[in-house]
């Protein structure tokens, strides 16, 4: 009964609240939902901050302070392990993916239809709850990462870099060798090391986002299927003894299952934060000759 | 499960976060621990300096106590030096006096002595004188023979 009652429901929970600007052109649309929920994060650890900042003391911290700072201090000694220099920008960027990505991810401990509900008593169809499982809110971080992993490269090494792009890994061929016939080899290269380069540079942003989005997403879907296939839609079902068996094992499942996401949501904040750091850490690294 | 306008509003959002979150959580909470471990260094460098002053210190009065100590040694042993040579003088000095009274007691005696042999002389003389008169006679020139006698009995003094 419960997968009747439910089975629409998968489909219908993954559709976004979204508004369009122009039908004809499917990106002329804004996703309101997790526009909304991401600037109610971002509003709320703002008025966080400010709550925070307004209680600093200079001696020994308590309470939110002293959380806070054995955050802050984590992050630090990570890109501190990581980072070859110095730089201001790193630690709090680190510390924004790493919180924002945590609590996006945190969103998920929510009864998997409640966000649903509670838009449907606003007349709202569709709602998703968690900002990560939007492919946009991962793409447009590791993008912004990437783009400012170029900038440092470009911008503490930019010979090494463009050498990079045009000639590795077959190098050698171009510059060490004394044969002209090798040289014009090494030329003719070029465009396979480029294509090469650029695959392997554009898998990061890649990887990075759809690492993130595939597992809250994967994470999500199987709420869904546990909610669609152990749970009752209505009372009839519960009261009957195997619906009443179903319940329980969909709320063990559940509970289960929303120990173990929560785990990976904390475990994907860190890890999309820590390959920020690596990634922008090699642009900081010198170039070896 | 498009990428659409989301994309370009979340960068927007995710920048605007970053540099909030840096200003207002990350830069005042950093900096206040940084300053707590400048301060927890200052802190730990004071207490070394004073432990090293403090063992300084120590040394010092050590050194002057040592010194002190020496410096009283030397005042009592001059001390008891100068109360033996006192000593030695005040004793020097009664022997001395003693010795002065004794000398003078002696010329006293031998003074008196003198003295006294004289006057017996002289009475015994007398007596002799008068014992010559009674025995030969008034007839006897006591101016006359007074010198004679005089030196008769002074002869058995000086036999005596």
């Amino acid at each position: 009964m419960a997968e009747q009652g439910h089975s629409g429901g998968i489909a219908e929970h993954l559709q976004y609240w979204s508004y369009s600007f122009d039908d004809s052109n499917p990106f002329m649309q804004i996703h309101l939902d997790t526009m909304l929920l991401t600037v109610g994060i971002a509003t709320g650890l703002i008025l966080f901050s400010l709550y925070v900042r307004s209680r600093l003391v200079a001696g020994a911290p308590t309470g939110i302070q002293n959380f806070m700072e054995s955050v802050i201090d984590f992050i630090n000694q990570t890109v501190k392990d990581n980072f070859p220099v110095h730089n201001p920008l790193v630690a709090p960027l680190a510390m924004t993916i790493f919180i924002f990505v945590l609590l996006c991810n945190s969103l998920d401990i929510l009864p998997a239809y409640l966000m649903h509900h509670v838009a449907g008593m606003f007349g709202l169809h569709t709602f998703r709850q968690v900002p990560t499982n939007d492919l946009n809110l991962p793409v447009a971080m590791a993008l912004s990462v990437f783009i400012l992993v170029l900038y440092y490269e470009f911008k503490l090494k930019p010979g090494h870099f463009l050498k990079e792009l045009l000639l590795q890994p077959f190098a050698a061929l171009l510059l060490d060798s004394k044969n002209p016939v090798v040289k014009i080899l090494g030329v003719i290269l070029i465009p396979l090391n480029l294509t090469l380069k650029l695959v392997e540079e554009l898998a990061k942003p890649l990887s990075l986002s759809f690492r993130l989005f595939g597992n809250m997403f994967a994470g999500e879907v199987i709420f869904l299927l546990i909610a669609s296939l152990l749970l009752a839609s209505n009372l009839e079902s519960i009261m009957s003894v195997g619906g009443f068996v179903s319940q329980l094992a969909g709320l063990a499942v559940g509970v289960g299952w929303s120990l173990f996401h929560m785990f990976i949501g904390l475990l994907q904040a860190f890890i999309f934060m820590i390959l920020s750091v690596v990634y922008l850490s090699i642009a900081h690294q010198p170039a070896e000759h | 499960m498009s990428i659409d306008l989301t994309f370009i509003a979340q960068i927007i959002v995710f920048i605007l976060m970053v540099t909030v979150l840096w200003k207002l959580l990350y830069g005042p909470l950093n900096d206040a621990m940084e300053a707590r471990t400048a301060k927890i260094v200052a802190g730990l460098a004071a207490a070394e300096a004073g432990v090293e002053a403090k063992e300084k210190a120590a040394a010092e009065i050590e050194a002057q106590l040592e010194e002190a100590r020496a410096k009283a040694h030397e005042i009592v042993t001059s001390a008891e030096q100068r109360a033996a040579e006192i000593n030695e003088e005040a004793i020097n000095k009664a022997r001395g006096e003693a010795e002065q009274i004794l000398d003078s007691a002696r010329e006293e005696i031998g003074a008196e002595a003198q003295r006294a042999r004289q006057s017996l002389r002289q009475e015994v003389a007398d007596i002799a004188m008068l014992a010559a008169e009674r025995v030969i006679d008034a007839e006897l020139d006591a101016k006359r023979h007074s010198k004679l006698i005089e030196g008769i009995v002074k002869q058995g003094f000086d036999a005596a």
